[in-house]
């Protein structure tokens, strides 16, 4: 797709661009003229959505982590649809690298652990355990041709359940019983495999992780763009076949690109756990897998495109949460506003097709 | 013992009555090509649209109407989006399925307020005479609402028109080979456009099951995944419409399974249970229960002379 937009003229090029940006623009229209129509006072719910977004130190630093979470899914995304491959397990994804890094952070011999340790083992974890659910998938496909969107999607669930039951089983996850009220979480993890804080704030929640995050999107670009290894994915991605009599271990590359989306996911969730909730509990991933998915769909395969995305869509939701709180209007309209942009650019490959087809 | 029975089989036949209608609608639309990611998604709009009509009319039949018209819309901006405009159905799909959640809830929140869970006139019971005495089953079949019996008769109608029909046919050879059944004078794009409203129907259908027919009133995604079930249930059912709601019944019965083995003793934990529908699916695409043949076309868009 870059390729050929290097070959478009400069117009059609940049109508090509603007439809993301349009489809935004015009959801959050309908957005605000959705409030208007409940009733509810525009300028009030545009006030407290900024509020909720950028107002306090905390409200930011809540923001950027989300948008740190979204990205990372986002990256992850990207690289596997380099190679043609639908990464739809995100939220599965997230789970399983949430049950991992809980797992050994709440391992007593980690948390005494020198040299950040404690912190790197668990993160690394989680990594690992995403990366394996989602090579699940890639074995899947290149062993049994099996459409790795349905098995990433299937396996997400049974990962999501697999949350549910490590809280709710003692044996595993759950928090020694002490009366019937106890809640079926995980304990607390130990102060000293949490992420380290960005600022010395202590309203802000802001953590390392965001850094992580950017060198992680550094790494992407260049393996995408300067790589051999992006190369081959890309032309996995264009002709598998033709990929596989040029030489490439076409099943391997498969089989490491889902793997790689699987570990970002699974950081994803060990950054998610050590970096803000600190303890595991049903349905923890809430909605980040789908919502990364969102932002690596609408960045058309650019790094850029994904931090842009996940930023838009980490203020979007924390304002709508103070929406909802501050001005009454349901946090639900983000929901809506980001149903509305995915139709809508789905909608428009075809128009963008065109666009850039007037060239090929 | 017999009266654990009969409360389990009604148990499974309650909550696999949704994922059969949805599931045979929606095999409908997979034999013709189309994957309709987005049925929970119409499901949920079905539901939320079906209490609010029962609800405002205060006759749940025309609450009916209500969830499958709504069904209907978003099934005909889905064939719009994946027939004409051969836009990714899976991403449309995902779309659909977070819109619906969005507009549903902020719905409710709008027109109910609040989180008050308000009784909406729900479906009567029918009890057939003289089935119902029958041991065992008697009133697990034979004391529902009336849409499980018109559901049961739609899906036997899917069986039908699948297998027998000269539609049926147009259906697979649009899902199969799309280029042939042009050249044989099929209409690809309005065979593919029915088979997805016929999806928007029982998905409609479905979600009138939830809200009028079994809980009497919306909460928010009450479908709660019941979609995704469904789309698995053809999956393992092979894209074969008995297998498909043996699936169903084998979904409901493990879903149930979490309410009746605590009562009679047995410690399973739940999650599994929860779990067993999505791993049975999993095998299944994986091949393990067997070849699975998918259409050939499915998720493929069709654009003639290309």
């Amino acid at each position: 797709m870059t390729a050929l937009a290097l070959q478009m003229p400069d117009r059609r090029r940049l109508l090509a661009m603007s439809i993301p940006f349009l489809a935004v623009v015009g959801s959050m229209v309908i957005g605000l003229l959705l409030i208007a129509a409940s009733g509810k006072s525009v300028p009030d719910s545009i006030e407290a959505f900024l509020d909720g977004a950028f107002g306090t130190a905390f409200a930011f630093g809540a923001s950027i982590n989300r948008a740190v979470s979204l990205s990372l899914i986002g990256l992850g995304f990207i690289l596997a649809a380099r190679a043609n491959l639908t990464n739809v397990g995100g939220e599965g994804q997230i789970a399983v690298g949430g049950i991992a890094a809980t797992a050994l952070a709440l391992w007593p011999p980690i948390a005494g652990l020198p040299l950040g340790l404690a912190v790197i083992l668990p993160l690394l974890a989680g990594t690992l355990a995403g990366a394996f659910w989602g090579g699940i998938a890639g074995v899947m496909k290149v062993r049994f041709g099996t459409n790795e969107v349905i098995s990433t999607l299937l396996l997400g669930f049974v990962a999501l359940l697999m949350v549910y039951w490590c809280v709710q089983s003692t044996a595993l996850l759950r928090q020694p019983q002490t009366s019937s009220s106890t809640l079926p979480e995980s304990l607390p993890i130990p102060d000293s495999t949490k992420l380290a804080g960005l600022t010395d704030d202590p309203e802000s929640p802001l953590h390392i992780g965001l850094i992580l995050c950017l060198v992680l999107a550094l790494a992407t670009a260049i393996v995408l763009q300067r790589s051999t290894f992006g190369l081959r994915l890309r032309a996995i991605g264009l002709n598998e076949l033709a990929a596989r009599r040029a030489g490439m271990p076409g099943s391997i590359l498969l089989v490491v690109a889902l793997g790689i989306a699987g570990a970002f996911g699974g950081l994803t969730g060990a950054i998610m756990l050590q970096g803000e909730q600190f303890y595991l509990k049903a349905g923890f991933s809430s909605g980040y897998g789908f919502d990364g998915l969102v932002v690596g769909l609408l960045s058309r395969g650019s790094t850029l495109g994904v931090l842009a995305g996940a930023l838009f869509f980490g203020f979007l939701r924390s304002g709508g949460i103070s929406m909802e709180i501050m001005a009454g209007v349901p946090s639900a309209l983000t929901l809506v506003i980001q149903g509305l942009i995915v139709i809508a650019v789905a909608g428009s490959v075809i128009l963008v097709e065109k666009l850039q087809g007037g060239q090929r | 013992m017999e009266e654990t029975l009969a409360i389990f089989i009604a148990s499974t036949l309650r909550l696999a009555m949704p994922l059969m209608l949805a599931a045979s609608g929606e095999l409908v639309s997979e034999r013709a090509g189309v994957l309709n990611l987005s049925l929970e998604g119409m499901m949920l709009t079905a539901a939320f649209f079906g209490a609010l009509g029962s609800w405002a009319t205060g006759n749940p039949y025309l609450g009916v109407a209500c969830a499958v018209g709504a069904a209907l819309c978003v099934a005909a901006v889905q064939a719009w989006l994946s027939v004409n405009l051969r836009a990714n159905q899976l991403v449309v799909g995902i779309g659909f399925n977070i819109l619906a959640l969005g507009a549903t809830t902020l719905l409710y929140r709008i027109i109910f307020g609040g989180l008050s869970r308000e009784e909406i006139p729900g479906l009567p019971k029918l009890a057939v005479p003289g089935l119902i005495d029958l041991p065992f089953a008697g009133t697990a079949f034979f004391q529902q609402s009336v849409i499980v019996y018109f559901g049961f008769a739609l899906i036997l109608l899917i069986w039908w028109t699948l297998n027998q029909t000269s539609f049926g046919l147009a259906v697979r050879a649009v899902g199969d080979e799309p280029r042939s059944a042009d050249k044989a004078g099929i209409p690809v794009a309005r065979t593919r456009w029915l088979a997805v409203l016929i999806t928007g129907a029982m998905a409609g259908m479905a979600g009138a099951f939830i809200s009028i027919a079994d809980i009497h009133t919306f909460t928010e995604n009450m479908t709660n995944g019941a979609g995704y079930l469904a789309l698995a249930a053809v999956i393992f059912g092979g894209w074969n419409v008995g297998r498909t709601i043996a699936a169903c019944l084998l979904f409901g019965a493990a879903t149930a399974l979490q309410f009746q083995l605590p009562a009679m003793g047995i410690n399973v934990p739940t999650a599994f249970l929860l779990m067993l529908p999505y791993l049975l699916a999993l095998l299944a695409v994986a091949g393990v229960v067997g070849r699975l043949d998918p259409p050939t076309a499915l998720t493929l868009p069709f654009q003639r002379g290309k």
